[in-house]
């Protein structure tokens, strides 16, 4: 055990994929401070790329966007006001209430090391039960299979936003996209049309790219002319270290926050919202000392959300890891990395590719120590971008889009495919569709239809199978309390979110 | 929005009624005791096609109950609404006609041109920014993709191949 984790960082260390950790949290950290541009899209304009790459160098690029991603989410929430990801919200009301007051330095550095904080938290608790739950999940059958992959697709209702119907719709859409292309088992073409463009299925890079990024520009050309005018002085960050007693003096906070951000990151479909949501409530409701800060630039607010978003990418990771099942739309997107390098997250990949298991834990480490480095040049470095035209930055990552998904098999065809996802992807959203469930059960469909007819084709086409063991039983239930649980219980501070 | 709502609804239960009619040709397709090509599809568009009408119930009820005052709006917001349309219209329009140029002009003079064209549809005026950004978004574009990662960008036809040439 001790060898491979040596042997993973050995790995990680080598000159190329340290560049590759270094490149990653700095596309991450763009990504995730940039209004516009989310953690997911982030990652899904590097997957593309990853093709030529080594599986371990993919993987360390990945991480260390995702890592940054959620990381740099708050830098603008602090400095502009303007929150980079959803998970960020808190911190702009907490961290931008003390950026106002002539203290973003500060409120920067408590972000940041609460950030590191609550990710290292989690990676030593994805070091730990990663293996655990992949051990117990190799008793795997077909039909546990099914029951898990309709785990990880129940969690559309977790990505669903307002409407559960049209959640729903956008998951079902997905997965007949997923059936599109020469069938698996029988060799059948369907809704190929005789073309040879779908022949070999959707590429869900394509469809991620434009459904996720291309489409999101169109969203954002509707607003009017932007240039962005920041309006908080920063000062050298030096000058303003927190104090250790600072975070001694709020040690339960400290104690608590990554542990709700580890668990709800877990959750699937839960992610770094909710997390940073639920432990910035809890931390408002049990506050003792100047609970009437809340809202108007309280420390202690500030810490609870940064250490419980950061903390979410660890819980995330340890069910995809072991499980295969995604625990926010990030990880939904890696699912994808995995399948590019022939690769199915899950149970077996702790026996088949430990390299790549170890030595993502071992990036996820390293790469929460970079980013304390490499978050404060960032920071230099974000509020000089943030001066750089819209326009052009949009443009920009429209050529990134196309490059992305004719790089894929240097063939115009996919762009033009592309193309056709980004239209769907831009009515889908005027009509408050969600995408994510769509690009979810595009990537889980393929593998949910396999196990389901390998499980009827060892029963003789008897569905009892489906719930004939424990495991199954349990998976499925968890699958409809994950649909039924929201339709009744969703907390106050998430709604309208 | 509600009309569109309703026209979007009815064209999603359209599209997806036309290829759950194409599902049934794949229904009983595969070997005797296998589970067939058509029985995932057929449960994905029969369930995605009832929730296409559940929409569009949902949209004609709610359109219904907010009644025909509700839609009303300032001569402001209307103007809004239509350069808004304007400018998303011609976004895609750039984009597709920058990806379906790129192979007879090559990807350097395509991009050259798309980025000075779509910040000029996004509102950008300042000459300056117009004039640089091209050139520069496309230099280090072009370093980083088409000398670094060694991406085959197509090169165009013709005199714009020549060109393309010069440079990778």
């Amino acid at each position: 055990m001790l060898d491979h984790y040596l042997q993973a960082v050995a790995t990680v260390l080598l000159p190329h994929n340290l560049l590759a950790m270094v490149l990653g949290s700095l596309w991450g950290l763009l990504a995730g401070a940039l209004p516009g541009i989310s953690t997911s899209m982030g990652v899904v304009l590097l997957l593309s790329f990853t093709y030529s790459l080594s599986p371990m160098t993919a993987f360390v690029l990945l991480v260390g966007a995702y890592l940054g991603g959620i990381t740099g989410g708050s830098i603008t929430s602090i400095l502009f006001g303007i929150p980079g990801e959803p998970s960020s919200v808190p911190t702009v009301i907490e961290g931008h209430a003390l950026a106002k007051k002539g203290r973003a330095t500060f409120a920067l550095w408590v972000y940041l090391l609460c950030s590191i904080y609550g990710g290292l938290f989690s990676v030593v608790v994805m070091i730990v039960a990663t293996p655990l739950i992949a051990s117990f999940a190799l008793k795997f059958g077909p039909a546990e299979y099914f029951a898990l992959t309709v785990l990880g697709l129940s969690v559309v209702s977790g990505l669903s936003g307002g409407s559960m119907l049209k959640g729903f719709l956008s998951c079902f859409f997905g997965l007949f996209l997923a059936t599109i292309g020469t069938d698996g088992i029988t060799g059948e073409e369907r809704y190929t049309f005789d073309t040879t463009i779908l022949l070999g299925g959707i590429n869900f890079v394509v469809a991620m790219v434009g459904l996720l990024a291309v489409s999101e520009i169109f969203i954002e050309a509707e607003e009017p002319f932007k240039e962005y005018k920041g309006g908080v002085q920063y000062r050298g960050m030096l000058r303003e270290f927190p104090p250790f007693s600072l975070f001694k003096g709020y040690l339960l906070t400290m104690i608590r926050s990554p542990i709700i951000g580890t668990i709800v990151g877990a959750l699937p479909g839960a992610g770094a919202t909710i997390a940073a949501f639920l432990s910035y409530g809890e931390a408002a409701r049990t506050a003792k000392r100047e609970p009437e800060k809340f809202g108007k630039g309280a420390v202690e607010g500030l810490m609870a959300a940064e250490c419980a978003n950061n903390a979410s990418t660890g819980g995330s990771m340890t069910i995809l890891l072991s499980l295969g099942i995604p625990g926010s739309n990030t990880t939904a997107m890696m699912i994808a990395a995995f399948m590019i390098h022939g690769m199915q997250p899950g149970p077996l990949l702790l026996s088949t590719r430990p390299d790549i298991v170890y030595g993502i834990f071992a990036s996820m480490l390293l790469t929460n120590l970079l980013l304390l480095g490499l978050t404060i040049l960032a920071i230099r470095m974000f509020l000089e971008l943030n001066r750089m035209p819209y326009s052009i930055f949009s443009a920009a990552i429209m050529i990134l889009c196309a490059i992305g998904a004719y790089g894929l098999t240097n063939n115009m065809d996919d762009v033009y495919l592309m193309f056709a996802f980004s239209l769907i992807g831009y009515a889908m959203r005027k009509f408050d569709i969600p995408v994510a469930p769509c690009i979810l059960a595009l990537v889980l469909g393929d593998m949910a239809e396999l196990s389901l007819r390998r499980a009827l084709l060892l029963s003789g086409g008897s569905p009892l199978i489906l719930v004939g063991s424990p495991i199954s039983i349990v998976l499925l239930s968890g699958a409809l309390l994950s649909i039924v649980y929201p339709l009744f219980k969703k907390p106050k501070m998430l709604q309208g979110l | 929005m509600k009309k569109g709502e309703i026209i979007f609804s009815a064209m999603c239960i359209a599209f997806f009624g036309f290829m759950l009619f194409e599902t049934f040709e794949l229904l009983g397709q595969g070997r005797p005791g296998e589970v067939g090509s058509g029985l995932w599809p057929f449960m994905a568009l029969a369930t995605s096609t009832l929730l296409s009408v559940l929409m569009l119930i949902s949209s004609i009820r709610r359109s219904s109950a907010a009644g025909p005052g509700a839609q009303d709006l300032t001569a402001e917001a209307i103007a809004e609404k239509r350069r808004a349309r304007i400018t998303v219209s011609l976004s895609v329009v750039c984009f597709l006609v920058y990806i379906i140029v790129m192979p007879w002009f090559g990807f350097i003079i395509a991009t050259l041109l798309y980025i000075f064209v779509f910040a000029l549809i996004l509102g950008e005026r300042r000459r300056w920014v117009l004039a640089i950004s091209p050139v520069l978004m496309t230099t280090v574009i072009m370093g980083v993709f088409a000398k670094f990662i060694t991406i085959p960008f197509p090169k165009g036809i013709g005199v714009f191949a020549e060109f393309s040439r010069l440079f990778y």
